[in-house]
């Protein structure tokens, strides 16, 4: 009989102290998971179409600057769901004119292609790896299109100010750490833009390794915009700084121009020369 | 000696650049700081000329490939790639007449003005120069000299009919030069149910071929391999209107699959028809192909999975009897293709090309003719690595044919030291059992080379 207790409690401790170690691995609080998902819309879903132009430079630690300008046109196909990318490189020289097509899906790999014109060639891409480095810089593909919102557990854990901002502060942690490649993510986000104002990457260590950081935010077209940002690799002491020189919703993007006729016949009327 | 004059001054050219874009670096970074981001256009000078400077952009280039022990067979016996390059493009959309700016025009011209010191000649050519424009929205017409790729092979090609330049793919020039031009016509039709494409090439455009100047190969009139010695004659399909080549594709996506079918009647670009033996004179061959395509995701694997099939229709030798024409054959390609972190990305390609009418071609066959098996295959490797910043690319490609026992392995290595240098380091190796395939054919040609660009 006593036997039987001390078994039972045994499997009793086993079983509570198993489910609050898988409480506190994917802690998801309703307050957590609505402060991402709206940040996920500010940032990524704002209005239905995007035109952007957009400049990169990417610094490396010895000082050396790289630089990269594409135009970037956006479509939600549904909110806060599926949606299409076109981007297009002004410069440098040597990829001037290249361009890519995405087909961004939530619950399954996106579709990318990729068109060089020296050689008229359009080009699948696999995109297994979304923390493939986006055009040599400093943000990952995941950076620039996001993770969906299911992917990773939200919790909030504080309020803080940043500046002028009253940020709420959230830890996300990937269900799945080793697909993901880190532990977790610390955002910064303002309450009054639900736009992410600082991102803290954690490695699958728990050491911070990257940051992001909000440098300017500009309401356009009655849309509160991030117009400059970086992202700090600590490590590796490089930096990229991000900045949108211009943006225009709403211009009129279809989901019909989303194939490979807009590779080969880049669309002057958005991205000009 | 002209060609030592004009590689001295492109030479010339490139260190002028190159030491005021040090200075432009030096001065851009310290303007950076102080002014920020300040769009472009507002620093350039209104001047016109300077627009017309600014949109005309291109590289610079040198380019020296030595041969690892090699043949003395060719012209030159140490090297066969060593040349500057300076090509220019640029692209002008006029806005007036208002008739011709609502069809959304574009004229474009891409030339290569090439010092080659192996052939010892100053070559200009224009790489591309054509209009292209919408006269109704769902129609688009390029006109002009173009650069044509359609299919899904990694360097290998079915239904992609158009002319490549294998001498520059095998000496190690970018993989640009794979491609040569066409002079044509490309008429494009889209719609959701399915999008057209019809290309009339009215001017044949052959391969440019391997014929022992540059390359040793194996020469089937002399029975061995040859360089500089062989002689043969080639003769390309008159301009006719009869003459004109017609390649079509039509395309549309199911779902994340992209599917194509395609069809083309011409000519072969190589010579593959031999008019007068004695003469040593060869023909390209009417042909036709008829292949369609799939790409799209590879199921539960991930990674990008894809199938070509093509007939190739030799007209002139249907029945296959005739020896001293190509026979028809079948080609088959799969491919697939997937990326790992870390910036790993890894291909893999089954090709196999089948002779028809192989049993013709057995029973005409000739002592001395170049022996074949009905199916020939071929696999492909390919892996590339990305490091620091994806700014160096490591790369091996690599074909090997288990029915022909030969192989032919390319490694790479590119190093983009900023946004206008690039460093370029490969080599071109082949191997093999038998003189007269594909790849050992070449083997006398392996060479090492070194490519450094600057673009603008």
């Amino acid at each position: 009989m006593k036997k039987i207790l001390a078994v039972s409690i045994i499997v009793f401790l086993l079983f509570v102290s198993g489910f609050w170690t898988k409480n506190v691995c994917a802690q998801d609080t309703q307050s957590g998971k609505t402060a991402m998902s709206d940040m996920l819309l500010a940032y990524y879903y704002p209005q239905t179409d995007a035109k952007s132009e957009i400049s990169m430079r990417i610094v490396n630690r010895q000082g050396q600057v790289r630089e990269r300008r594409l135009t970037m046109l956006r479509l939600n196909q549904t909110p806060g769901g599926d949606q299409s990318y076109y981007i297009y490189f002004h410069e440098p020289a040597d990829v001037k004119g290249m361009s890519f097509l995405v087909l961004k899906h939530l619950g399954r790999d996106d579709d990318r292609w990729m068109y060089l014109p020296a050689i008229d060639l359009v080009k699948r891409i696999a995109t297994s790896d979304k923390r493939t480095s986006f055009a040599g810089s400093d943000f990952t593909y995941e950076d620039v299109s996001g993770r969906a919102l299911d992917e990773d557990a939200h919790e909030l854990i504080g309020e803080e100010d940043l500046n002028i901002y009253h940020c709420l502060v959230v830890k996300s942690t990937p269900k799945r750490p080793d697909e993901a490649g880190f532990s977790y993510r610390k955002f910064w986000i303002d309450k009054a833009t639900h736009l992410p104002l600082k991102v803290e990457h954690y490695n699958i260590k728990g050491k911070l390794y990257k940051v992001y950081e909000t440098q300017d935010i500009q309401t356009l077209q009655d849309t509160p915009t991030i117009t400059k940002a970086t992202m700090k690799d600590l490590a590796g002491e490089r930096y990229t700084e991000i900045t949108m020189k211009e943006v225009s919703y709403n211009v009129g993007i279809t989901s019909d121009i989303f194939q490979e006729r807009l590779l080969r016949r880049p669309p002057r009327q958005w991205i000009g020369d | 000696m002209l060609s030592k004059v004009c590689s001295f001054i492109i030479i010339a050219f490139i260190l002028a650049i190159s030491i005021s874009d040090v200075s432009f670096a030096e001065s851009a970074s310290i303007n950076s700081e102080k002014i920020g981001n300040i769009p472009q256009d507002e620093r350039k000078s209104p001047d016109a000329w300077a627009k017309i400077f600014d949109s005309v952009h291109g590289f610079i280039e040198t380019a020296y490939g030595p041969k690892f022990l090699g043949d003395k067979l060719t012209q030159k016996n140490d090297y066969n790639l060593l040349e500057q390059r300076l090509q220019l493009k640029v692209a002008y959309r006029p806005q007036k007449p208002a008739w011709l700016a609502s069809w959304n025009p574009e004229f474009f011209y891409k030339g290569d003005l090439l010092s080659d010191e192996y052939k010892e000649i100053l070559r200009y050519q224009t790489r591309e120069g054509y209009g292209l424009v919408s006269p109704l929205s769902w129609m688009d017409a390029k006109l002009g000299r173009q650069i044509l790729t359609w299919g899904t092979g990694d360097y290998l090609f079915i239904n992609d009919v158009f002319p490549k330049d294998y001498e520059s793919f095998f000496i190690g020039r970018d993989d640009e030069y794979l491609k040569a031009p066409s002079d044509a016509g490309k008429f494009s039709i889209y719609s959701q149910l399915v999008s057209v494409d019809v290309v009339v090439i009215p001017f044949f455009t052959p391969d440019v071929s391997i014929r022992g100047d540059r390359l040793s190969f194996y020469d089937n009139f002399l029975g061995r391999i040859a360089g500089k010695e062989s002689s043969w004659i080639f003769t390309e399909p008159a301009v006719q209107f009869e003459n004109t080549e017609i390649a079509t594709r039509l395309y549309r996506n199911l779902g994340e699959y992209e599917t194509a079918i395609y069809a083309f009647k011409g000519f072969f670009n190589q010579p593959v028809g031999i008019k007068n033996e004695s003469a040593k004179e060869v023909f390209y061959p009417k042909l036709a192909v008829f292949g369609a395509s799939i790409r799209g995701p590879a199921p539960s694997v991930g990674g990008i999975a894809s199938g070509e099939i093509g007939y190739s229709d030799s007209l002139q030798d249907r029945s296959g009897e005739n020896r001293l024409i190509e026979n028809s054959g079948m080609k088959y390609l799969l491919g697939y293709e997937r990326d790992f972190p870390k910036d790993w990305r890894i291909g893999m390609q089954y090709f196999v090309e089948q002779m028809l009418n192989f049993d013709e071609f057995k029973a005409n066959s000739q002592p001395g003719d170049i022996p074949r098996d009905e199916f020939r295959q071929l696999l492909t490797f390919r892996i590339t690595k990305l490091f620091w910043l994806q700014t160096l690319e490591a790369s091996l490609f690599s074909f090997y044919s288990p029915t022909d026992s030969d192989a032919y392995i390319r490694p790479r290595l590119a190093w983009q030291a900023n946004d206008r240098w690039k460093l370029t380091v490969g080599a071109n190796i082949f191997f093999g059992k038998h003189d007269w395939t594909e790849f050992d054919q070449l083997e006398g040609n392996d060479n090492f080379y070194i490519r450094l660009r600057y673009s603008f």
